[in-house]
């Protein structure tokens, strides 16, 4: 009997837990598993400047392969990709290491050095085109009294992507750095008494304890960021829309104006799909590594 | 006084100093955007730039009159709390399912979601919406900004429930507590704390959040942050106008962060660092 009683609680302690689950799986098909087979099989049509759409095979994907746009986008993307994370992850590591040097943060502080990241990066963007304004601009004004050269960053062909890395940068370092503290300050303390009694100096310490222990945690913010840089998008489009020319035409930026400027959304689509599988299989290739430099 | 003092000292004066230096170069750009703000339209232009002058409303009072600016604030508060509070009535019965049953894959299927560029749900979300005519409406706008906050809310309170001790639920369970009150009753008071985070993040985030209102929101529904598009394009000399609406728009994401900052980096990492 108590057997029977014991099933049938289980057995409804099921149904309640799968309708507590339902409204957000429901919602999850109908928002995100769905559009997005709906996406794939888009990526199999091809639709007129008129609206008329029709099946395409692999159209799309052959015409990805033969576009210039494409590889050109793709080129963008992992350049912007590779020059924001190096930064992001060297200055992040440094401050981490400023920061924990400096023991007790007052919330004000903490407050501040989150601000960057919490702002919209719309708003990121808006601020830097003005600073960055090549004949009116604070940035160069700085420059030319320290007695450099100005630049026309964001309207510079050449600068564009390092000027929209340096904004992405500011925006983002300080939340790497606060992930790397959160990895120093969870180190074991004895590892350092040990290399102190060694009379290890603190940059051999840095090299050979520290950075060693913190890999684990440098590489998930590496993941956190790679995903947004990937597929980049708000900076750019508010400040260059992809220009000057198309010098920053990112992947996710291309993809967005082939569908929404030029109303091809049966390219876009696949554009987006290629985009996605490259997230992803960043995601998986950096998880490989934290498992490897996991202790 | 000893060497190693005296190196100890200098240690730490050069330390400050690194730290002062990332502070300027943290809080410059915003400040300057501020004070733009506050410049007489003359000024904000003025070559070379200048750091003191007579502050003025005027940038604030021409951004009101000139541009929609109150009704697009308003658009944008409809949109975010919107999905906000769709994210909570879903997420928080996830996230404690998901914690409960350790059947995690509803919670890694919103987190993939997470990871995927937006512009892949917007184009067959733009398809379906001009379908069944609801381009410009805010549900379009709430449900596609509810695929933000939804992760948001499950993956900040996931830690927060697995950390109440299982007796707490199984006292409950044989005083015949249905799973829906233990929720409502036991779990959800525990992790509260936890909740009002998950909110602030998610409305955050939905705040700023800019892709999918460029598409789906139309004149009437457009966001502050969708509109800002518009400010930058009506004039490369009203920089003042500009930089009031960038400060206006950045302010209601920087103080509610401010209020949460103790556990913000922990909860954004969305579960994959514990601080």
């Amino acid at each position: 009997m108590s057997d029977t009683a014991a099933t049938f609680t289980q057995d409804r302690q099921k149904l309640e837990m799968a309708a507590l689950s339902a409204p957000a799986v429901l919602f999850t098909v109908a928002m995100i598993a769905f559009p997005v087979v709906y996406t794939i099989w888009l990526g199999f049509q091809t639709f007129t400047s008129t609206g008329k759409q029709s099946f395409a095979g692999l159209a799309n994907y052959s015409k990805l392969i033969s576009d210039v746009e494409f590889w050109h986008g793709l080129w963008i993307t992992i350049a912007l990709f590779v020059l924001s994370l190096a930064l992001q992850l060297v200055f992040g590591v440094w401050l981490a290491l400023v920061l924990f040097h400096a023991k007790r943060l007052p919330g004000i502080v903490r407050s501040l050095f989150i601000s960057p990241f919490m702002m919209p990066p719309v708003v990121a963007g808006m601020m830097w085109l003005v600073i960055l304004d090549p004949s009116l601009g604070a940035a160069n004004y700085i420059l030319q009294s320290l007695g450099l050269p100005p630049s026309d960053w964001l309207a510079s062909p050449t600068w564009v992507i390092p000027t929209v890395a340096l904004i992405d940068s500011w925006q983002w370092t300080p939340y790497v750095a606060l992930i790397v503290l959160g990895g120093l300050q969870s180190l074991p303390p004895s590892v350092y008494e040990a290399a102190q009694i060694d009379g290890a100096s603190p940059f051999k310490t840095f090299q050979r304890i520290t950075l060693p222990l913190l890999l684990p945690t440098i590489v998930t913010a590496a993941i956190l960021r790679s995903v947004d840089l990937l597929r980049f998008f708000d900076i750019i489009y508010i400040t260059t829309q992809g220009g000057p020319g198309n010098a920053s035409n990112t992947l996710n930026i291309y993809g967005f104006r082939v569908g929404f400027e030029f109303f091809n959304i049966g390219y876009a689509s696949a554009l987006m799909l290629t985009l996605t599988a490259i997230v992803f299989g960043a995601v998986l290739a950096f998880n490989r590594l934290r498992g490897a430099v996991a202790w | 006084m000893s060497d190693a003092a005296n190196t100890d000292r200098w240690i730490r004066w050069l330390n400050t100093l690194q730290l002062v230096l990332a502070g300027l170069l943290i809080m410059a750009p915003t400040v300057w955007m501020v004070l733009s703000s506050f410049k007489p339209s003359f000024e904000v232009t003025a070559y070379p730039p200048t750091l003191i002058f007579s502050p003025t409303l005027e940038n604030y009072d021409e951004l009101t009159r000139t541009t929609p600016f109150l009704s697009y604030a308003l658009n944008s508060l409809i949109v975010t709390v919107g999905s906000t509070a769709l994210g909570l009535l879903f997420g928080i019965p996830a996230a404690f399912a998901v914690s409960w049953t350790r059947i995690s894959w509803p919670a890694i299927l919103t987190l993939a979601a997470r990871m995927a560029p937006g512009t892949l749900f917007l184009l067959p979300w733009y398809v379906m919406f001009r379908q069944i005519g609801m381009i410009g409406s805010y549900t379009a706008l709430i449900l596609s900004h509810a695929v933000i906050t939804l992760p948001i809310v499950i993956w900040v309170l996931l830690p927060s429930f697995d950390a109440i001790p299982r007796s707490v639920f199984e006292a409950a369970q044989v005083d015949g507590c249905s799973v829906t009150r233990i929720l409502w009753r036991i779990a959800m008071p525990l992790v509260a704390s936890g909740i009002a985070v998950s909110a602030i993040l998610a409305f955050v985030f939905s705040w700023n959040y800019f892709l999918f209102a460029l598409v789906l929101s139309n004149g009437d529904t457009k966001t502050l942050i969708a509109a800002a598009f518009n400010f930058i394009g009506e004039g490369s000399t009203q920089w003042g106008a500009l930089m009031a609406a960038a400060t206006l728009i950045a302010l209601p994401p920087l103080v509610l962060a401010a209020l949460v900052q103790r556990w913000l980096v922990s909860g954004l990492t969305l579960g994959a660092v514990k601080g």
